[in-house]
């Protein structure tokens, strides 16, 4: 991804409404008694557009503006979504997306390990009481919204960077003329 | 050049990394530092707008849920309503006695908001989006008058406590929350003992009690019992209600010393909440 300050600009617009959108609207919805949580499946999905670089500064910058809003000790999310963004942009960097199921299932994937990772970081500091096996349900299912939520945030903002996207670029250089009357 | 610029990633994603230890180090413990509060100054109209603007979708989303949960329900809440009917009767002739007994001794009508305590009244603006964290931000805060450990309720009981003000906003620690402790009196028992959440589970408090000889029964009410001590934060006042004893088997009571409470508040599913302010003790 070319990052030019326009494109810039959007991916910050698109970082900080996916925060608003998470804790205003998600974080309060529920289906089979689980919120779903976008947060993970946003970064990968700045990871595989723009990169490892991409993902992890925006892990950071989307994990640090939840925990400024919800009032918790600063770094705790930043450092699981800068894990996430820099995972998910590597595996961009490594190897081609030819099929079409490896964005959702990388968010799911990404899902599972980054709630396992708050649970890691929060542990870190002591859990001071019993936890529950539903917690492993709810963490299944919330993987499970991120796979068919991940596929609509990345056409999303596949859409919103496509002139920024080398591929993409690429593809439209390449793409044979039409003709007429054929 | 290549290798130069594997050089500055792994340089910035190092720099990312000590960055946030290094937050997280220095933050850790804090109520609310001042970053914390310029940043929720600047969004917390931005989240309320969108908060109530998105209420609808949520309610629509939220009602498919609870129409599924509704059908199981269904049985279960017909066979409480006959109970519930029966006590009712009974729990009237209580209730004119209770008037008259409370006019005798000045007691205050209200047992659910103790006295000198002003509610503020707030709504949930943002909600943790991990399993593990249950706390929700409120659009209520230190202009308004709430302050640290303040207790929160609904229309149903307890919910929790405020950890952290902003002007404002609050942070509140609901009675789910890993790191929750509540003294807490069983009635008409009089047992005291301790209530904690089980993570993953905002419907199932575990109550671990003191040491008593008298034993407790299913259905009966867990209210505040006010008292804070070691390892303890809560400062709530007394006789808050908290929620009901659903499983005390005595093998539990005996042997591990804990029975399990329902919250009467649905932990899951707050909207407008009431802060106790000026009664902290």
């Amino acid at each position: 991804m070319i990052l030019t300050p326009k494109i810039t600009i959007r991916l910050v617009l698109v970082g900080l409404f996916g925060v608003l959108l998470q804790l205003t609207f998600f974080s309060q919805v529920e289906l089979f008694h689980v919120a779903p949580n976008v947060l993970p499946a946003l970064v990968v999905c700045f990871g595989l557009l723009g990169g490892s670089m991409t993902g992890a500064v925006s892990g950071f910058a989307i994990g640090f503006l939840l925990d400024c809003l919800l009032i918790q000790p600063l770094g705790g999310a930043s450092l699981v979504l800068i894990a996430i963004g820099y995972a998910a942009g590597t595996f961009r960097e490594r190897f081609e997306i030819h099929s079409r199921l490896v964005v959702p299932l990388m968010c799911a994937v990404m899902t599972l390990l980054g709630e396992l990772g708050f649970g890691a970081v929060e542990a870190m500091f002591g859990i001071d009481t019993s936890v529950s096996v539903l917690v492993v349900r709810d963490i299944l299912i919330k993987s499970l919204f991120a796979f068919f939520l991940g596929w609509a945030i990345y056409v999303g903002m596949r859409r919103l960077v496509r002139p920024a996207l080398v591929d993409e670029a690429t593809v439209r250089r390449t793409r044979r003329p039409t003709v007429l009357g054929a | 050049m290549y290798r130069k610029q594997v050089r500055r990633r792994r340089a910035v994603l190092a720099l990312l990394i000590v960055g946030s230890f290094a937050l997280l180090t220095l933050t850790y413990g804090q109520g609310s530092n001042s970053l914390q509060r310029g940043v929720t100054a600047v969004f917390a109209p931005v989240s309320t707008v969108l908060d109530r603007a998105l209420k609808p979708a949520r309610d629509l989303i939220n009602w498919v849920d609870e129409t599924f949960d509704a059908r199981g329900k269904n049985q279960k809440l017909e066979e409480e309503l006959q109970v519930a009917r029966k006590e009712a009767v009974s729990g009237k002739a209580a209730l004119a006695e209770n008037k008259e007994l409370s006019a005798l001794l000045k007691l205050d009508k209200s047992a659910a908001i103790p006295e000198g305590a002003e509610p503020v009244t707030g709504r949930v603006i943002a909600l943790s989006p991990t399993v593990w964290f249950s706390d929700v931000t409120i659009d209520v805060g230190s202009g308004d008058g709430v302050t640290v450990n303040d207790p929160v309720v609904n229309g149903d009981g307890l919910i929790g406590r405020v950890t952290a003000v902003t002007g404002g906003t609050s942070k509140v620690m609901l009675l789910s929350d890993h790191s929750s402790k509540v003294s807490v009196r069983i009635v008409p028992a009089g047992v005291q003992g301790i209530v904690k959440a089980s993570v993953g589970e905002p419907e199932r408090l575990v109550l671990g009690f003191l040491n008593s000889d008298k034993s407790i029964r299913k259905g009966e009410s867990v209210v505040t019992a006010g008292w804070h001590g070691e390892g303890i934060e809560s400062r709530f006042p007394p006789n808050i209600p908290v929620g009901e004893v659903t499983k005390a088997t005595l093998i539990e009571q005996e042997a591990q010393e804990r029975s399990i409470v329902r919250p009467y508040a649905d932990l899951r599913n707050l909207d407008t909440v009431q802060v106790l302010t000026g009664g902290t003790p």
